[in-house]
């Protein structure tokens, strides 16, 4: 039964991800719609104007297999043949580099601004 | 043919997706992480059995289709935890600007240092944002959006597995800091896997993944052609 209404409240977060698909071509908006439909369902659970029962079975499940939508992206790497030599290998080192300088980055200044605030939480 | 073809890739993929993940739960290894290994494992099997992309995808694309209504699933978390999230909103802007004007840059100088191509060049500077969003972005500064998905997909993998190292060594304790740097650092593969720390860490991740996406959206059409400007027509020819 759970499983049956998690699968309806997927269903109406596909409804509003269309609604927001919609929104982002009509204004001709460089946000997609996916972000945009998100903006929408916090804007509409906010204003109480839909209950937080009605997706949040659906909303669960989805971000808690969220890992596995990404494996047929991750997967489209075999389309490019050039990426398995020297340039491979460049662009993990790009990679790796700069994401661990963004990563150590970002926490640092959210560190430094936490404790120059002398919050407890 | 082609539809037995699409859904073995698609149950095949859930399959080899559900065991890597019950490995990983069982080893608590890093490298173990089913965003690794799954690929691997689903790769290796097509190269054997000499599966096309395409045919695969015809299937598994339901699963990346899903991720449209995944994202707008992340208001939920943000919607629980606003009041947190109100008293956090200068640290996590901040932080999150200067997080992704430093993945723009240093994507791009060091990019530029080890000799790639133009093309894999811009295609590699809005990696760290949510593949839809830096598929835009990619497209906006004359890279390609389908290299870019891939390099994006990359960043998730190898972000995930660096996060832990990062943690430890500079000691982010605060569900905070562990959350916007995994938010920042691997998108939705840093959410997920801030959701494994805590609801906190992944509430503070999913936020930062969608200001890191505003953000780096007017950071590529203001930051990146000032930047691209100074390195390509100040700094490269005075060396």
């Amino acid at each position: 039964m759970k499983i049956v209404k998690s699968f309806v409240q997927i269903g109406y977060l596909y409804i509003i991800l269309f609604i927001g698909n919609s929104i982002a071509r009509l204004l001709h908006l460089p946000i997609p719609g996916s972000i945009i439909g998100l903006i929408l369902l916090f804007l509409m659970l906010q204003f109480h104007l839909i209950k937080l029962e009605w997706i949040e079975l659906g909303a669960g499940l989805l971000l808690g297999e969220l890992l596995l939508f990404f494996i047929p992206s991750a997967i489209g790497i075999i389309d490019y043949d050039a990426l398995f030599g020297i340039q491979g290998v460049k662009v993990i080192l790009v990679i790796s580099v700069s994401a661990f300088v963004v990563m150590l980055v970002t926490g640092y200044t959210a560190q430094w601004l936490e404790r120059k605030k002398g919050d407890a939480a | 043919m082609n539809i037995v073809i699409a859904v073995i890739s698609l149950l095949g993929t859930i399959a080899i997706f559900y065991a890597c993940k019950a490995l990983y739960q069982k080893f608590s290894k890093e490298w173990l992480t089913p965003i690794l290994i799954s690929p691997l494992v689903i790769i290796l099997l097509l190269l054997v059995t000499g599966t096309s992309y395409e045919s695969y995808n015809a299937g598994a694309d339901i699963l990346s289709n899903l991720l449209g209504p995944a994202t707008v699933a992340f208001a939920v978390p943000i919607y629980k935890n606003f009041d947190l999230l109100k008293k956090h909103a200068f640290e996590i802007v901040l932080s999150i600007a200067i997080g992704s004007a430093v993945a723009i840059a240093s994507s791009f100088i060091i990019a530029l240092v080890v000799g790639l191509n133009d093309e894999l060049v811009h295609s590699l500077v809005p990696r760290s944002v949510t593949t839809p969003i830096a598929m835009d972005i990619s497209n906006m500064i004359g890279g390609s959006p389908t290299l870019t998905a891939v390099f994006v997909m990359t960043t998730g993998i190898l972000a995930s597995l660096l996060a832990p190292i990062v943690m430890r060594i500079c000691r982010f304790q605060k569900p905070s800091a562990r959350g916007l740097m995994l938010g920042m650092g691997a998108h939705g593969t840093g959410t997920s896997k801030a959701f494994e720390l805590g609801e906190l860490e992944g509430t503070f991740a999913s936020l930062a993944m969608i200001v890191a996406a505003l953000i780096s959206i007017v950071l590529s059409a203001t930051f990146f052609p000032v930047l691209e400007h100074f390195v390509m027509n100040i700094l490269l020819p005075s060396w």
